[in-house]
């Protein structure tokens, strides 16, 4: 994969200029009630970066908020410095593998194809530029063969691969990847997270919403404690240590809940 | 001028009617596929209104006039739909079956207070209710056609766009497609073909132009170009047969019969397709556990 | 003329009065069953049911059976049940979402009972036009008589259905809300959730077939829902809920019933559309979340925040005052309006071209930096935030802190006298 090199260095990641990705005060509300608070984080190099946190702690919402998948109501957040909108063809996003129909009447090319519809833009065609490119994304996620098969009679890591290729046919700078090792068999997992390496090898950042402690330490470079608010963040042996997982997974959520609940209502806590 | 013992105006009608039943199968696998198989209905019976509404304020009952009045009410009666959702916390079923139940008794109101209020000519508007072709003409089936091709343009232009929002809109949002305005469209298409489906089936039955077509062709594929082909066929056949028996006993309304062909493809389908039919999967499980 | 229209009968009051009757009996049973129905998310399926019943009724009536008859109620409970088997082994067996299942397996019964009805001899007592809107002209002459009084046989009949109903809710009305609320666990916890469910089900085709005469197949939908939905914004508890839908459903019908005979036109249309704007009320109104509460919730918030942001504006100009240190940003119309209104209020005190706290002002004002400043340092404890990031979420968090969350802020920064920009936080007042 050669893009890096084609445009060499444009806004890319280099050293003085403006994060890759700033969340600044992200605060989000589903329905008025905060499932996040204020979440304040800047990743300025390129690396695998591990979004860590117990079930229900808002780790894909603050992902989702990223997006703009949902609003936020306080903050922004800011990729190369600039907002989502003007350089979304260099974001790439792996949802999680429930969140579809794999039922749908479309087969494995189709889905990677789809990573190159932002590109495309209105009523063009993918064509045999981009058919090349989703080929190729298909082997770097070890899928080749089965490119004509419905999405539907493939395995869940299978499934999750096929998402990766999507997002490597978007060729992006950054990546975030919701939940990719989840209910996903060993062997799709070390395919999965070699390729998130080759990723970062080349020079892009890889945001990973990550729910298993154990991998993590193994797997990311920096990571973000996230419980409702973000606990600590920075490099994985400074941020995981046992007084930081504490507060994460036995937290004082507590507190942020009822707040919620209270802000959602607009009236006070008891 | 007669074909297989047809008047000229039956075969003109029914070629109009296909068309329709083509585009409504085409746009309704859209729909089906987005999960929003019942959005058509409440359209459907939100069309009476407009229909009463049209020949209220116009006087006319020519079908340009009263189809315009009809897609006309389907769009506030979806319009609808999203207020009770963004504005209150009833559900998205229950909100569906008040916009059905509540818009199609207006339409009853007006359409059974017309005679009462002078409007002496109204008869002919309860042909919208189940469906009868045998009172077109040659001028109305061509405006059903012209419908049904841009209909079916706007699929083949948009593709790849509804497509991608059908299967993944998160990932669609995600990389700069405005989700809202291609959901927009095929909601919007699906509510053009309810309301030119609506002198051939009525708004009783119509959404089972743009629901049974859909459902029966995807137990034959499992590619979206050819479900979409296949669809508008089987859509195409059931208004063709439901047309023809209907000219042949002019006491049923067309509706029921066009559903019922429609069913019966379906039927077969389910039953017979190979992989994803009844058989196929039988055979599948017993293989599996000899 | 397509639809019957009320005028049909002239201006003999008892002859409404029957017509009306019967109609509000048949609107508390759809709103009885429609409770249930909405709250378990099968609006839909009620919908499906009313239209679905119309082969099971134009059979039985083709077999001999009388329209309001015990035989009808047979074939139009068999052909509900029917409906929900086919569309629940569709998704069993074809993997077909409930929707579209749905929309297949309605439309396709409904097409067989009209083609049934329109094919069948004449003078078999279903009219085709009555199937759609329902026709409540001919129900008070189609009487029988008891104790020496005519009695309209619709109207037995509703109210018969009516009681059935009424009674087989209130003795399993507990198994009902478990099952509603919460199946799986209804299930663990030995509920028979199947045959509740199939027992919802007989009961949505009771009622259908009990208001077939009044409104027809397709507008009963409106019959089940509209009250049940309207009565779920305005009610808390599943009971309360089923008696405000049945009275909505009742007041629905007298009012549609009359309008329809004021407009002369079909009574079923004129009580559905009755019902949407009951329904369009309480969407409006509802206590709690109803459009003007929320809008009125807003501003009565945006007010509050105005006042406590003025006193804890005076109150932080005093401390910087008395710290040597300029005042701070001026405050806005709305909070120079708050000013004006606390003075008044007696928590300001004009004092030439500056303002004072009153000891009361001063106690309210207090509590609204105490709120803030245990905000930060409960922030800066435990969420990795900048130093210069913590005021903007304490701004915002110091209106919603009671007095029991500020005590368990306190333990949890460790009793913290100052926040994390080193200032004192006020002591509870």
């Amino acid at each position: 994969m050669s893009r890096a090199a084609a445009d060499p260095g444009q806004d890319g990641p280099r050293a003085g200029g403006p994060p890759l990705v700033d969340f600044h005060d992200v605060t989000v509300a589903y329905g008025g009630r905060p499932v996040i608070w204020n979440v304040d984080l800047e990743i300025d190099a390129a690396c695998l970066f591990g979004i860590i946190g117990p079930n229900g702690a808002g780790k894909s919402t603050l992902l989702k908020a990223a997006l703009g998948l949902v609003p936020m109501v306080g903050g922004s957040v800011h990729f190369f410095g600039k907002p989502l909108r003007e350089v979304r063809p260099r974001v790439g996003y792996v949802p999680q593998r429930e969140t579809v129909d794999w039922d749908f009447p479309v087969n494995v090319m189709d889905v990677v194809l789809m990573g190159t519809y932002g590109r495309l833009g209105w009523f063009r065609r993918p064509g045999a530029r981009e058919r090349q490119l989703a080929r190729d994304s298909l082997d770097r996620v070890g899928l080749a063969d089965l490119a004509g098969r419905q999405i539907g009679r493939l395995s869940g890591g299978q499934q999750q691969r096929v998402f990766l290729a999507r997002a490597l046919a978007q060729q992006a700078d950054v990546y975030l990847l919701d939940e990719p090792m989840a209910g996903v068999d060993m062997r799709s997992q070390e395919q999965i997270f070699r390729v998130l390496a080759e990723l970062k090898a080349e020079g892009r950042l890889v945001i990973v919403v990550h729910h298993d402690l154990r991998t993590a330490a193994e797997w990311f470079d920096r990571v973000a404690l996230v419980d409702m608010r973000l606990v600590a963040s920075g490099p994985t042996a400074a941020v995981l240590t046992p007084e930081n997982l504490q507060r994460t997974y036995a937290g004082h959520i507590d507190v942020l809940e009822e707040l919620g609940r209270a802000v959602a209502t607009r009236g006070r806590t008891p | 001028m007669t074909l297989l013992g047809l008047p000229y105006n039956t075969l003109v009608v029914a070629v109009g009617v296909a068309a329709v039943g083509f585009a409504a199968g085409v746009v309704g696998s859209l729909c089906v596929l987005r999960k929003r198989s019942l959005v058509g209905d409440a359209a459907a019976h939100a069309t009476l209104v407009g229909v009463a509404g049209a020949f209220l304020a116009t006087g006319r009952r020519d079908l340009a006039t009263l189809l315009v009045g009809a897609l006309s009410a389907a769009i506030a009666g979806l319009a609808a739909l999203l207020l009770v959702r963004r504005f209150t916390r009833t559900r998205d079923d229950a909100a569906t079956a008040i916009v059905i139940g509540v818009s199609f008794g207006l339409g009853i109101t007006l359409v059974s207070g017309l005679p009462a209020w002078g409007y002496a000519n109204s008869a002919g508007l309860e042909q919208f209710l189940l469906g009868h072709t045998a009172a077109l003409t040659a001028a109305d089936a061509m405006l059903l056609t012209g419908v049904a091709c841009f209909a079916t343009v706007v699929v083949t232009l948009l593709f790849k766009e509804t497509t991608l929002v059908a299967f993944d809109a998160a990932f669609a949002a995600a990389t700069g497609w405005p989700v809202l305005l291609i959901d927009a469209v095929i909601v919007g298409l699906v509510a053009v073909m309810v309301v030119a489906g609506l002198p051939a089936v009525g708004a009783v039955l119509v959404t089972a132009l743009v629901v049974i077509p859909p459902v029966a062709a995807r137990a034959w594929t499992d590619r979206m170009s050819t479900m979409l082909l296949l669809a508008g066929t089987m859509g195409l056949v059931a208004a063709v047969v439901g047309v023809l028996v209907s000219a042949a006993w002019p006491r049923l309304a067309t509706g029921p019969l066009v559903v019922l062909a429609a069913a019966a493809i379906f039927g077969i389908s389910f039953i017979a397709a190979p992989k994803r039919g009844w058989i196929a999967r039988r055979l599948r499980d017993a293989a599996r556990n000899a | 003329m397509l639809f019957g229209a009320a005028t049909f009968f002239g201006g003999d009051p008892a002859i409404h009065g029957w017509a009306m009757a019967t109609a509000a009996v048949v609107a508390a049973s759809c709103a009885l069953v429609g409770t249930l129905l909405v709250v378990r998310r099968m609006s839909l399926l009620g919908d499906a049911i009313g239209h679905a019943v119309l082969p099971g009724i134009a059979i039985a009536v083709l077999a001999g059976g009388r329209p309001g008859g015990l035989f009808v109620f047979v074939g139009a409970v068999a052909a509900a049940l029917l409906t929900v088997w086919l569309i629940q082994g569709l998704r069993a067996a074809g993997g077909l979402a409930e929707d579209a299942g749905a929309g297949v397996v309605f439309t396709t019964l409904f097409a067989i009972g009209v083609v049934i009805i329109s094919a069948a001899p004449a003078g078999t007592h279903i009219d085709p036009a009555c199937v759609l809107a329902g026709d409540l002209t001919f129900i008070p002459f189609d009487t029988v008589t008891i104790a020496d009084r005519a009695v309209p046989r619709a109207f037995l009949a509703a109210t018969l259905s009516f009681a059935v109903l009424a009674a087989a809710a209130v003795a399993t009305w507990k198994l009902q809300v478990f099952t509603a609320f919460d199946p799986a666990a209804a299930r663990a916890a030995g509920v028979p959730v199947a045959a509740i469910t199939a027992g919802l089900l007989a009961a949505t085709a009771v009622a259908t077939v009990a208001s077939f005469d009044v409104v027809g197949a397709v507008l009963v939908v409106a019959l089940l829902v509209v009250p049940a939905a309207a009565a779920e914004l305005l009610a808390h508890r599943l009971h309360v809920m089923a008696l405000i839908a049945m009275a909505l459903a009742v007041v629905g019908a007298c009012i549609g019933y009359l309008a329809a005979w004021h407009f002369n036109t079909n009574a079923a249309g004129m009580i559905a559309v009755v019902l949407g704007l009951e329904y369009i009320a309480a969407a409006i109104l509802a206590p709690d979340d109803g459009v003007f509460a929320r809008a009125f919730g807003r501003l009565r918030l945006a007010w509050r925040v105005a006042r406590e942001d003025r006193l804890a504006g005076v109150w932080r100009e005093e401390e910087s005052a008395a710290r040597g240190r300029s005042a701070v940003a001026a405050p806005s119309l709305l909070e120079r309006c708050a000013a004006e209104w606390l003075r008044i209020d007696g928590s300001l005190v004009r004092d030439g071209g500056t303002w004072r706290l009153s000891p009361r002002g001063r106690r309210d004002a207090e509590t609204v930096v105490r709120s803030h400043r245990l905000w930060e340092a409960w922030l800066g404890r435990h969420a990795d935030l900048p130093l210069d990031h913590l005021h903007p979420p304490a701004e915002w968090v110091e209106h919603h802190l009671g007095a029991a969350m500020r005590r368990r802020i306190e333990v949890e920064t460790g009793w913290r006298q100052s926040d994390p920009h080193g200032r004192e936080i006020p002591p509870e007042a």
